[in-house]
């Protein structure tokens, strides 16, 4: 028996629709933004928490100390995944992985930007594999140091990955096979140290990580982040070794410095920074979750890919756990003559919802490029497709951010684990399946009411709609002087994805496990 | 006298506790009173590997003999099925089927399609289904039949022939080890280069 959760009210999806109607209307009309910096609090300097912070991000081992957990829970997944049960909700590899990290660390994300990266025990196993050092500074010829290949220095290596990994997840059904995710894991651990023998710097994290890069990308909304607290300091600094490194501290791993940090896409959170700097001025900052949106930067057409796929993506997770799923597979599987796991239905439906936003981008894209042939004329050059299709990728971030949120909200909530049997027996050894009470039970127990969720739904979604419009003014209008009517076609396909969103938010959600 | 009445029993409880121990220890001669080295696949009281489930409507008892068979060695499986409200047994064909219990064959499609191994009728109340593997691997036996319009599918793990010896992890920390070992030989060579070029050059 399938099991769904009740969907957010109607009256959210009328309310946010008002909003959107009236923020589009107010995206056009406003004036050119100035360029303004928005504030932000460096953490160091909190009256009482300061203190705390700055000890957590000076010495090395609060941070090898949750490293070392990390790693441990790692292994257990792998063991209990290969020698476990294969009851999927009783092993902790399936719960732990699908169930907390993998709905989790999107949220997590919110309060903690990129932070994850720093105990991801893919990269810290490996590292410690490869280096031979526990966390100082590696003087040993366990590397190759290789450049990587020009044709692998972009995104779509984590792109592809992620994409691969969706099919796996949701077509493959590797969630309910504790066996397939610990495989998952150890190919996960394999490629890490791999790439971190053969290449110099941490090619597996910059490039070919597509969880990482989720983070990263995701993190640009986070209202924390790692940032100088006295940019003056870094200014004047000629050392550089939050870029180099200390005698002791290797140095950042995907080359930041850190006085120049505009984007939070490629920074791990490492914490290497943090402690080689000899003004002890890097920290984390509270900062408005839209500062990095209001930036002029143009991500490279592979970013702008990566941002557009992880939208795809976000709502395929979303479409693939509805009802209507289930009746689509099944004509398609009759159209083709598939059978089986309808492997070929699904993955037709991947593809199909994969490449449809791209497209409808593009087609808001070619608007806004007539109309803004129609509007110039000849007093600025009309910018190129390429141009305006990288310019304003940025936008498909929050909405995809938002609505990811909004989702694994409902798993986090309402598909809670009993984590202290599931940690006190891992491989659930003689554990039986859940009966259907205990379903019901789990299905009942929220972690928090249910209005309270559909308030966060709401707001978080409303949220990423805000940033969005934000994103199409401030670039739309700095990068390519669209404004006015200009900005409509990128208007409209914001309310677009927006208003699917709130669709599949209302309809009925199957339960994951 | 007396003091050979008081060790004597100690003794004998000691020798008793000693022949019990380990006569724990020594394999069954007998089961049920046969002799083992009589038993195969056609007794009616083989050692076997069993489990009870209750599907739909029914009860059923899912046995296979041997519970680890090797390849080319004959084995069968017994099914049992009585109806949960009355006790009824079924009397319906029941078609065996076997494919390949690998994930990613099985997910994939890597693996060969599901091969029929036989019908069977009921026969004195058991559904009977021989089979001789080949090959050693994982693989799902699968008993097929319909009831009042029902499709009821009971699938049954078998290993035959020991698993892999090399595991996942084997492989993984095999291939770990190759490869940092050989990045180690070549960055020795590398120094040891570079050495005999900077002797050369000063």
């Amino acid at each position: 028996m399938i099991m769904t959760h009740p969907g957010l009210p109607l009256y959210w999806a009328y309310a946010i629709g008002m909003m959107m109607l009236l923020l589009g209307g107010l995206t056009m009309a406003l004036k050119p933004a100035k360029h303004s910096t928005s504030r932000t609090i460096s953490l160091a300097k909190l009256p009482l928490l300061g203190g705390l912070f700055r000890f957590l991000v000076k010495y090395t081992w609060p941070l090898l100390l949750l490293k070392v957990v990390f790693s441990a829970l790692f292994i257990t997944v792998i063991t209990a995944g290969l020698w476990g049960t294969p009851i999927v909700e009783r092993n902790l590899a399936t719960t732990l992985t699908w169930n907390l990290w993998w709905t989790g660390i999107i949220i997590a994300i919110v309060f903690s930007g990129s932070a994850w990266c720093a105990v991801c025990p893919w990269d810290n196993i490996a590292s410690w594999l490869v280096n031979h050092s526990i966390w100082r500074r590696s003087n040993s010829n366990s590397r190759l140091q290789l450049k990587l290949p020009n044709s692998l220095r972009s995104l779509w290596p984590a792109s592809l990955l992620f994409i691969g990994f969706t099919w796996l997840e949701l077509g493959i059904g590797i969630v309910a096979s504790p066996y397939a995710t610990a495989m998952l894991a150890l190919l996960m651990l394999i490629l890490a140290t791999t790439t971190l023998a053969l290449f110099e710097d941490k090619a597996f994290c910059r490039y070919i990580c597509p969880v990482g890069r989720t983070v990263g990308a995701y993190s640009q909304l986070s209202p924390i982040a790692l940032r100088p607290i006295d940019s003056e300091i870094c200014r004047k600094c000629k050392t550089l070794e939050c870029f180099h490194g200390s005698d002791n501290i290797a140095p950042c791993p995907t080359k930041i410095v850190m006085g120049r940090l505009q984007e939070n896409t490629y920074c791990t959170s490492c914490g290497n920074c943090t402690q080689s700097c000899p003004s002890s001025n890097v920290s984390w900052q509270l900062r408005s979750p839209s500062s990095e949106a209001i930036k002029e930067a143009k991500p490279h057409l592979d970013e702008a890919f990566f941002l557009l796929i992880l939208l795809s993506l976000t709502l395929f997770h979303g479409l693939t756990m509805l009802d209507y799923w289930e009746g689509y597979l099944s004509t398609m599987a009759q159209m083709i003559n598939d059978s089986g796991q309808l492997i070929i239905s699904f993955s037709i439906g991947l593809a199909v919802t994969l490449m449809l936003p791209i497209f409808i981008y593009c087609l808001a894209l070619g608007l806004t490029q007539g109309l803004l042939k129609k509007h110039l004329k000849e007093l600025v050059t009309t910018p190129s497709f390429s141009k305006l299709f990288s310019g304003f990728s940025f936008v498909s971030l929050p909405l995809a951010f938002s609505y990811h949120i909004a989702h694994n909200l409902t798993h986090f909530v309402r598909e809670s684990s009993d984590w202290i049997s599931l940690l006190a027996n891992p491989l659930g050894t003689g554990a039986e399946p859940l009966s259907m009470m205990e379903k019901h039970m789990r299905h009942m127990e929220m972690m928090v009411s249910e209005n309270t969720l559909f308030v966060m739904q709401g707001a978080v979604i409303a949220m990423g709609f805000i940033i969005a419009m934000l994103v199409i003014r401030h670039r739309g209008q700095r990068l390519f002087a669209a404004q006015g009517i200009a900005l409509l076609p990128m208007i409209l396909f914001a309310a677009l994805v927006t208003g699917f969103n709130l669709w599949m938010l209302v309809q009925p959600m199957t339960m994951r496990m | 006298m007396n003091k050979m009445t008081i060790t004597t029993p100690i003794l004998s409880a000691l020798l008793l506790c000693t022949v019990t121990l380990f006569s724990s220890l020594t394999y069954a001669h007998h089961v049920l009173g046969r002799p083992s080295y009589s038993l195969n696949e056609d007794s009616n009281t083989p050692p076997s590997m069993a489990i009870e489930t209750q599907i739909g409507e029914y009860f059923v008892t899912y046995m296979v003999f041997p519970a680890f068979p090797k390849p080319n060695e004959p084995g069968r499986v017994n099914i049992y099925a009585t109806r949960i409200d009355n006790g009824a047994m079924l009397d319906q064909a029941i078609t065996f089927t076997v494919r390949d219990d690998t994930f990613w064959g099985e997910s994939i499609g890597g693996a060969t399609e599901p091969e029929v191994i036989g019908q069977q009728h009921i026969d004195d109340g058991v559904y009977r289904q021989g089979f001789l593997f080949k090959s050693r691997g994982s693989y799902i036996i699968r008993a097929y039949f319909e009831k009042n319009g029902e499709p009821y599918e009971l699938d049954f793990p078998l290993q035959v022939g020991a698993a892999s010896p090399v595991g996942p992890i084997g492989a993984a920390v095999g291939f770990i080890f190759f490869l940092l070992l050989m990045i180690n030989i070549v960055q020795r060579k590398r120094i040891a280069r570079t050495k005999i070029q900077q002797g050369h050059t000063a």
